[in-house]
């Protein structure tokens, strides 16, 4: 009888995981019309549509994550391509519900329209 | 004064020299003493002897029932006023940094969302808040989600509104900050290495004390999830993640 194969404790398993954090476009750099500011992006969050609900999300750590060509050394984990630069969300922008954020290292002219993550943390609530 | 054949010293000022007219840096007392005339005098002075003086004193004191005697201090310190005592500010300031002030809704037996690292998503009973860094002592119960008895942050967490009654769990008092920091073991490197961070460190290994402690917490929490009102759900909620769903907005969200 061919022996069974082991059977995995599924409560560690990392598929399991689900996203922790909302889901961002970053839609350009805060600007007037011809001249920007690299420094400080402006993303629009999913499902925020008003100030009052963008103010929940400043203070909140963001981050671009990114893929290249050369492995990369990542702390107790094997080399990977995935990059990221993380940044914080700094103040709402406008109305309806954008919101301001600025990174260790400004972000690229290649993420505009790109995902960026809003993790849930630092919590408040 | 340059001996003869050293080497050309760098010019330098005499010992005295004129600031201005009639004035000199440093004056004739100031200068018996940097010549260091006194040292050699030959005349040493026979120190006194002191007599140690006493710094109470015995002093009579009237009335019946007073005791008859009181110690008065020999001498009283001097009174300064209020604004020297400005100058008994230490010249090193102590940091004292307070621990962080738990968020109200976060109290013993309430349960927590692990929103980064190893666990993140998981539900955890959040046991008590430790006293010298302010980290929260959670537990998953490990049977359930496999989450030891950890230390968290703070604003690593969203609290729920659920609660699990935690008064008859006893919580050992080796539980510590102590307890919990990490022993960094220096390992030898051995040659070439790839990736240092994979083969540098020995692999993390549960000590025994750990596992006793957490069968101990475990078996308590295990129980009052049981007493609680809705444990047929709570099980099945500790042993699933919390994640954002396809329109789940956090701001929008009662945890």
């Amino acid at each position: 009888m061919a022996e069974a194969a082991p059977i995995v404790a599924r409560k560690n398993d990392p598929a399991l995981n689900g996203r922790l954090y909302v889901k961002a476009v970053f839609s350009g750099f805060t600007r007037g019309q011809r001249n920007q500011n690299e420094t400080s992006s402006i993303l629009k969050l999913d499902g925020v549509f008003n100030k009052n609900d963008a103010q929940w999300y400043v203070g909140k750590r963001v981050v671009y994550v990114y893929k290249a060509h050369n492995k990369k050394n990542v702390p107790g984990a094997a080399p990977s391509r995935v990059r990221c630069i993380w940044g914080r969300v700094t103040r709402s922008h406008g109305n309806t519900g954008s919101v301001r954020a600025k990174f260790h290292k400004n972000l690229p002219a290649t993420a505009l329209g790109q995902r960026i993550r809003v993790m849930l943390y630092p919590s408040n609530i | 004064s340059q001996m003869a054949g050293a080497k050309k010293a760098t010019p330098r000022f005499r010992r005295n020299y004129e600031l201005a007219t009639g004035v000199m840096r440093f004056s004739a007392a100031r200068l018996y003493h940097k010549r260091g005339v006194a040292l050699c005098k030959k005349t040493k002075i026979a120190k006194k002897a002191v007599a140690p003086t006493a710094k109470f004193v015995t002093k009579k004191v009237g009335g019946s029932k007073n005791g008859g005697e009181r110690k008065v201090l020999a001498s009283k310190g001097a009174v300064y006023l209020k604004e020297d005592h400005v100058l008994d500010k230490p010249a090193k300031v102590a940091r004292n940094p307070k621990v962080q002030t738990l968020r109200k809704n976060i109290t013993p037996g309430t349960v927590l969302i692990i929103l980064a690292g190893k666990h993140k998503g998981k539900r955890v009973v959040f046991l008590k808040q430790l006293e010298k860094t302010g980290l929260l002592l959670v537990t998953g119960p490990h049977k359930l989600n496999n989450v030891p008895l950890r230390r968290i942050a703070q604003s690593f967490v969203i609290a729920t509104s659920t609660k699990v009654d935690v008064s008859g769990v006893k919580i050992p008092e080796t539980l510590t900050d102590a307890y919990f920091k990490r022993t960094h073991t220096k390992v030898e490197k051995k040659g070439e290495q790839a990736n240092i961070f994979a083969s540098g460190h020995q692999d993390y290994k549960v000590s025994e004390q750990r596992k006793t402690d957490q069968k101990l917490v475990d078996k308590a929490v295990l129980a009052s999830i049981k007493k609680h009102p809705e444990h047929k759900f709570l099980r099945g909620y500790f042993c699933t993640r919390f994640s954002i769903r396809k329109n789940q907005a956090p701001h929008n969200m009662i945890f």
